[in-house]
């Protein structure tokens, strides 16, 4: 095997798979800091956002730009689901928030079911042969997804870092009860968490389906890796969920090299286990649960 | 008091339902486990169809038993071990089905087979569960199927491609129950004919990338790509990334990779080297029969599994028919409505075959996909075909031996 091979076939659909799950990773540790619970509807809230920008796309839009407009509609959507479902359960135990995001997963699922079918769908028709920079192989929407992926991680950094929303949920993630007491309204800030983590899932989910195909199931499997990254990189840690997304998308990819191919699936699930027992609070330092 | 209220609501409502049950005593319910959702859904609508279309057969050439009416329940199977579980015991346990026809998919007959039909002593007709797995299961005598297994399969395929030319090939099939078995009966006949497998991996479904697997098994030097998968699910994504590659040249797959979906997503004029095998139904007057129908109820008469779909359900119709609805007769019935020797049923001819057995004589069921002269194991021979892509679909190039 070449060093170029390497870098084709192996490293850049590492680095490609590793940004989406980052993206999806980036929603969960948000859920996960802010609102302190493993959202599990995740995925099937990416799976819609995905069917909604092919929505639109059937309707006459180029895919990207009908991106924005899906980030827009599932972030709606995900303020509705907080408010109808979650909210309602906000001072019970935890686990029963968890427990309930499950049965949104299901019903997100069966939405997209019913109203998009069940047969696998593209954004465009036929194959995309890749361009050759000097012997590296990328395509089109290999490079557009990697550009709107730093777009997002350096937007939403900026936001965290400076903004004055921003600041409040980090000082939500902190510590609740200190940052109300401080004048941080805690319902404005899980609307604007939901929002922010509803588009992530539909940028996810839509860059999941422009490389490769959209169906039902898309989002629920790829839920445990965007798991694994956001407790790799430490919970509530931004920049944590973008290395453990590019650490579990590499990972997989390179796993062939020493596991038979049915066994990729696992690498997700032995990172998860190496981490927690290793360094339970990820790789930057998260939060402990 | 409440409590006591309750339970004479209860009591009532049970008494009613007890003294209703008489009059429709006669009505029999057939479950079809079809695959709605999952990796194999695209092939699933015309599959219903067909084993809708024999219902109706009984129902308008009259009915089922003493007047009643043989009524389809069903449920969505999802081509998954599990979903089959749930929908197999809401069919043996809630609608009291005595017979299943399906489900579609192999690691979901056994699943469901073995944990709700085969102990519930239902009687199982799967149109299209085709691993060799299947042959194994200690059935009870009630787990049967209308289409060849795969190990027929696996080993015509090998010996067509040698006999096109093509000795050396590269193997990805899916992890799962109906990928392995086609894969490990391909592997051997292949070997066996002098061929050489420059690769041979498994893979899980579901993955957003295959390009690193199938960059391992390009490495072996073959140009052709044997693909064992599902052409509504992973099996497109490994022959997009394969294609969009260049990893290789031709790509062959089996009658599950035979999807219209899998033709519209990448496009006919990518699939020029992409060739599927499938069973087909023998020229019959039977099929005929069939294909007359069919196309009647505005169905495409060329979808894969409609024939043995139709006949899953008529046979399981012929059973209940004649075991005289008794639950514990059916396996034996089966085999008296569908072996020789006997008067030849076609499909269609319920009426025919319903006042043969009212005489007590013995008929032999001749279906659209087949003769379906079940062996030991509740197996049938069969027929494959090769087809290529041709327009939206697919068309058959020759006759596999």
């Amino acid at each position: 095997m070449s060093f170029l091979e390497f870098l084709n076939f192996h490293l850049v659909p590492g680095i490609v798979l590793g940004s989406v799950y980052a993206v999806g990773a980036i929603g969960i540790t948000l859920v996960f800091g802010i609102l302190r619970f493993a959202h599990f509807a995740h995925g099937d809230m990416a799976t819609l956002g995905a069917f909604i920008a092919l929505a639109l796309v059937t309707a006459g839009l180029t895919p990207w730009a009908a991106l924005p407009v899906a980030m827009a509609a599932v972030a709606v959507v995900a303020i509705v689901v907080d408010k109808l479902f979650y909210d309602y359960l906000k001072a019970r135990p935890k686990i029963m928030t968890v427990m309930a995001s499950l049965g949104v997963a299901l019903m997100l699922r069966a939405v997209v079911q019913v109203v998009f079918g069940v047969d696998p769908r593209t954004y465009a028709t036929g194959i995309v042969r890749p361009d050759d920079y000097f012997g590296i192989l990328l395509r089109d929407r290999e490079l557009y997804t990697l550009a709107a992926v730093v777009l997002i991680v350096i937007g939403l950094t900026l936001f965290l870092r400076h903004s004055r929303w921003g600041k409040a949920m980090r000082a939500m993630s902190d510590n609740p009860e200190l940052a109300r007491l401080s004048g941080v309204d805690n319902r404005k800030v899980t609307m604007l968490t939901w929002a922010i983590v509803g588009a992530l899932c539909a940028a996810s989910g839509f860059m999941l389906g422009i490389n490769n195909e959209l169906h039902s199931m898309m989002g629920w499997q790829v839920l445990l890796p965007m798991f694994a990254a956001a407790i790799l990189g430490g919970v509530g840690r931004v920049e944590g969920a973008v290395l453990g997304g590019l650490i579990v998308g590499i990972a997989e990819e390179m796993s062939i090299f020493i596991l038979p191919a049915q066994y990729k699936a696992a690498t997700a699930f032995v990172l998860l286990l190496l981490i927690l027992l290793v360094r339970p609070r990820g790789l930057l330092n998260g939060k402990v649960l | 008091m409440k409590k006591r209220t309750v339970a004479a609501v209860v009591g009532a409502v049970l008494g009613a339902a007890v003294v209703a049950t008489p009059a429709h005593a006669q009505d029999v319910k057939l479950g079809l486990m079809a695959a709605i959702s999952g990796p194999i859904a695209a092939l699933a609508p015309p599959m219903a169809a067909a084993s809708r279309l024999a219902v109706t057969h009984v129902n308008e050439q009259g009915g089922i038993l003493k007047g009643g009416k043989l009524e389809a329940v069903l449920g969505d199977s999802a081509c998954n071990p599990q979903n089959a579980t749930d929908v197999a015991t809401k069919a043996v346990n809630i609608d009291r089905v005595i017979a299943v026809v399906g489900p579609a998919c192999s690691g979901a007959v056994l699943a469901s087979a073995n944990s709700v039909t085969i102990p519930a002593g239902v009687l199982m007709i799967t149109p299209s569960g085709t691993s060799p797995e299947i042959t194994k299961l200690k059935d009870k005598d009630l787990v049967y199927r209308t289409l060849p297994s795969d190990d027929y399969q696996g080993r015509a395929l090998a010996r067509t491609l040698k006999a096109r030319g093509i000795s050396k090939v590269a193997v990805a099939y899916l992890n799962n129950d109906y990928g392995k078995g086609l894969a490990e009966s391909f592997k051997a006949e292949f070997e066996a004919n002098g061929g050489t497998l420059a690769g041979y991996s498994g893979h899980e479904e579901g993955k957003a990338s295959y390009r690193s697997e199938l960059a391992t098994l390009a490495r072996g030097g073959a140009d052709t790509l044997v693909i064992f998968d599902y052409g509504d699910g992973t099996g497109l994504s490994i022959l997009r990334q394969s294609l969009e590659n260049n990893f290789f040249k031709t790509f062959v797959g089996a009658d599950g990779m035979k999807s219209e979906g899998l033709v519209k997503a990448i496009g006919a004029a990518n699939l020029g080297g992409f060739f599927v095998s499938a069973p087909v139904g023998e020229a019959s007057a039977s099929l005929d029969n069939f294909n007359k129908a069919f196309k009647a109820a505005g169905e495409n008469i060329d979808a894969v599994f409609a024939t043995t779909s139709y006949d899953a359900a008529f046979l399981a119709a012929l059973a209940i028919e004649k075991a005289g609805g008794d639950k514990a007769k059916l396996a034996e019935s089966l085999r008296a409505v569908a072996s020789a020797p006997g008067e030849p049923i076609l499909a269609g001819e319920w009426a025919k075959a319903k006042k043969l057995i009212a005489e007590g004589k013995d008929i032999d069921y001749k279906g659209a996909g087949g003769d379906h002269e079940f062996d030991a194991a509740g197996d049938v021979p069969g027929n494959y075909a090769f087809f290529k892509v041709s327009g939206t679909g697919y068309e058959s190039i020759a006759d596999m031996k």
